[in-house]
């Protein structure tokens, strides 16, 4: 299984292996539903570098999510193995910093309440993680906002304290699931640059997950395509873009060559789960009727 | 799926079977006086006789009559006020926050000075259940037009519908649900008033049943008739309940 | 459409909250007025509606005799058990019901479908397991008190946002910090609801409690002045009962921070 993942790794040539600093192989993950069993992802092997940015990207329903969650540590009962510079992963993991696509702001924090919760776990002093989550806020730039709630700041905001909260807990490795889906796309695109910035300033490796082919093109050094259910390994792409770049690089050529590249990688996958999709709506309409 | 369902319906009914045997068993036993706690085979045998003799049927008819009479008033007074106070802004901008408030107020306290304004009647009974369930239907009414959403009001407009229209054909169908939510509650806060009125002042039907029986010190006869009141509830819970799913659309 | 939009914006600008008060104002002078009218036209049964003056009289009286304190206490007392016992057991219960899905689905139907009777029925039983003293009104309001508790705090648990324990467990905090920074902060609404409801429930039925049946309290008082056809005591009685049970509602939700949406 692990030699079988392995063979469809490199289209990249992969670094040096002291070099992993996230690594997983052959991650297989079945879930047992009233109408049998389904896999969710099927042999998932995948390499980040230090200080890389690696996005996966892939229709809904290829996976993403449960890959996201093995790796942060939070469902077992999967095959494969999770290693952290070699170290194997079980139960959420020090070195791992998770941002989620939903909304997952304390209601009851402010903001600068949230930002230093990681802290208050990890029993830091008052003083001292009051102190580092005012740096991390202004770090997202959310400085004057710290005694405000997240009820009264914006979508794109409250996602901003959620990834200057994970940011606080300073994990090695920063792993994303769709954090932008949930914004607009001139915000998206914004608050991209924004992550884009501190990525390069903290040298900051990044797993990102996301559906969106210009955010992935955008954020990543390389992107890793998943087929639609069972979830699994499509393609490795790298991107060659210069650095550092900011949201104006979405007008370029080269840009909308990865798109084009990527997208037609993606169409395939996407409309099998769109005829899928709509066949299960059929089939339970009918049952229902 | 079926197994979730069962096992715990299982557990939950072999816990209250158990219950009533360790019940039955220590009244037996003597550990528990039996002048104080009926035995529960005892209760079950009471069953037939209070319902021949006490005349059940007809007392859950009163009773139900008494919550009929409430309902339709709160369906006619409660609504109209939800909607006026809709339309006044104003109005309800000075009034929301009032009724609010009374919906946590003890308003079936009031029954002796009911009981001086109507008597020992029914309509004390009766309008003590109206009083306490109004405040629920007004906010719901409130609620549901206020909650239409302005998208359908605006096609509303777009097909030129006069204000009478509009509210007949988008306000109204579209707040129905939320408008059936708090006449629910509101029966349900008149029935629990009514039952317990009914107890208090020892007039009517199934809330009287009750008082009658304890004051006769008919143990076994007390208990079946409480488990006349709760197996009322109950119906009447669950029916309502279906009617609001069946108007809510679904999601 | 739109204006109905204004004036609720208007509404709530500070500048412009007059026509509201106004508006307030003029309600409860036109209901005093009313009430005065029909007071001195004699049209209703003598006492029936006293005139303002008289209940107002009443009302001095009231607070000024030691005995409605001493009523009020033992009021206050069986209400502060009732809460406490039912309140208390109320959340246990929830907890429990709560955090296991089978556990909940065994036991939580029995007290939906109880939840909604009134509970006054089991006053006789009380009565006789209880005693006729405060026993069997704390017992009563013990049991009205519980059902909201039990139901919310269940219901509490389980509404609570999955992806914020996710969270929490993201940052490696260990059992006890999850109870106490992420699920209790996160069913603090729900739970604060059920103990408002359960406050208001148990005045209700200690209260009934005792105008049926006792020889103390603000229930007796109230049921006293209606044996001795004082009305106007009795309007007083019930404005003084409104004012607490809508002020204690008030202040448990503003303890909760309800206002405070989240």
């Amino acid at each position: 299984m692990i030699a079988n993942a392995a063979g469809k790794l490199p289209t990249v040539a992969p670094q040096t292996s002291e070099s992993r600093a996230l690594r997983a192989e052959g991650i297989t993950k079945h879930y047992t539903t009233s109408e049998g069993t389904i896999t969710a992802v099927d042999s998932v092997s995948l390499d980040v570098a230090p200080g890389e940015f690696l996005a996966v990207i892939g229709p809904s329903g290829c996976g993403k999510s449960t890959l996201f969650n093995i790796i942060g540590g939070l469902v077992d009962g999967y095959e494969g193995r999770v290693s952290v510079a070699g170290e194997t992963v079980a139960g959420p993991h020090a070195s791992i910093g998770m941002v989620f696509q939903e909304e997952s702001t304390f209601p009851w924090r402010t903001v600068v309440e949230n930002v230093a919760f990681p802290l208050e776990i990890a029993r830091v002093s008052r003083a001292e993680r009051l102190e580092r989550a005012r740096h991390f806020i202004s770090l997202v730039g959310l400085e004057g906002f710290e005694r405000r709630y997240p009820a009264e700041l914006s979508g794109g905001m409250r996602q901003r304290v959620a990834i200057a909260r994970t940011l606080a807990f300073e994990p090695k490795i920063l792993l994303m699931d769709e954090p932008f889906a949930a914004l607009d796309e001139q915000t998206r695109l914004l608050l991209g640059d924004k992550v884009l910035q501190i990525q390069q300033q903290l040298k900051q490796t990044t797993l990102l997950i996301t559906h969106n082919i210009t955010e992935a093109v955008q954020l990543a050094d390389r992107i890793l395509v998943m087929t639609y259910r069972p979830g699994r390994v499509k393609r490795f792409v790298k991107i060659d873009l210069p650095r550092p770049r900011s949201s104006e690089i979405v007008s370029s050529e080269a840009f909308g060559r990865y798109v084009a590249k990527i997208w037609s990688d993606l169409r395939e996958e996407a409309s099998r789960g769109m005829q899928d999709e709509e066949t299960c709506k059929r089939q339970s309409g009918g049952d229902g009727a | 799926m079926t197994r979730d369902r069962v096992l715990p319906a299982a557990l939950g009914l072999g816990t209250f079977t158990a219950f009533i045997l360790a019940a039955e068993a220590l009244i037996r036993l003597g550990f528990v006086n039996r002048f104080i706690v009926p035995l529960p085979s005892q209760v079950a045998g009471a069953f037939a006789r209070v319902v021949a003799e006490e005349h059940v049927v007809a007392r859950f008819f009163m009773t139900a009559g008494e919550a009929l009479v409430a309902g339709l008033l709160l369906t006619a007074v409660g609504i109209s006020l939800g909607a006026l106070l809709y339309r006044v802004a104003l109005l309800r901008a000075a009034c929301e926050t009032w009724i609010a408030a009374m919906a946590s107020a003890p308003i079936v306290l009031m029954y002796p000075l009911f009981l001086v304004i109507f008597g020992r009647s029914a309509w004390t009974i009766i309008m003590i259940g109206f009083m306490a369930g109004l405040p629920p239907v007004i906010l719901k009414t409130i609620e549901g037009f206020a909650g239409t959403r302005q998208v359908l009001v605006n096609v509303g407009r777009s097909f030129n519908l006069t204000r009478g229209q509009q509210f007949v054909k988008i306000l109204f169908p579209a707040a129905l649900p939320t408008i059936f939510v708090g006449l629910r509650l509101g029966l349900i806060f008149a029935l629990i008033n009514i039952v317990g009125v009914e107890f208090l002042i020892n007039f009517g039907g199934l809330g009287q049943l009750i008082n009658d029986l304890a004051e006769r010190y008919d143990l076994p006869g007390t208990y079946v008739a409480i488990c006349f009141v709760i197996l009322v509830s109950v119906v009447f819970f669950e029916v309502t309940g279906r009617i609001e799913r069946w108007l809510r659309p679904a999601e | 459409m739109a204006a109905t939009g204004g004036i609720g914006r208007a509404v709530s600008g500070p500048a412009l909250a007059h026509p509201v008060t106004l508006v307030r104002i003029a309600i409860v002078a036109a209901l005093l007025l009313a009430w005065e009218a029909l007071s001195q036209s004699g049209w209703l049964f003598r006492d029936v509606v006293p005139s303002l003056w008289k209940i107002g009289g009443a009302l001095g009286d009231l607070l000024s005799s030691r005995d409605y304190w001493w009523h009020l206490g033992w009021t206050g007392f069986e209400v502060g058990a009732a809460l406490l016992i039912g309140g208390l057991s109320g959340l246990l219960a929830g907890l429990v019901l709560g955090g296991s899905r089978f556990l909940g689905r065994a036991f939580e139907p029995f007290l939906y479908y109880l939840g909604p009777t009134p509970k006054i029925i089991f006053f006789p039983v009380m009565i006789m397991w209880f005693g006729v003293g405060p026993g069997s009104k704390i017992a009563l309001g013990a049991i009205s008190c519980f059902f909201p508790v039990v139901l919310s705090t269940a219901a509490g648990i389980r509404q609570i946002d999955l992806v914020l324990i996710r969270v929490g467990r993201s940052f490696r905090a260990n059992a006890w910090q999850m109870a106490l920074k992420v699920y209790l902060p996160a069913m603090r609404h729900p739970v604060i609801n059920g103990l408002r409801l359960g406050l208001g429930i148990a005045i209700i039925g200690t209260l009934l409690a005792e105008t049926k049946l006792s020889s103390r309290g603000i229930g007796f008082m109230i049921i006293q002045a209606y044996a001795t056809f004082a009305m106007p005591r009795m309007y007083a009685l019930l404005i003084t009962l409104f004012v607490l049970a809508i002020g204690a509602n008030a202040l448990v939700g503003r303890l909760g921070g309800v206002g405070k949406r989240a």
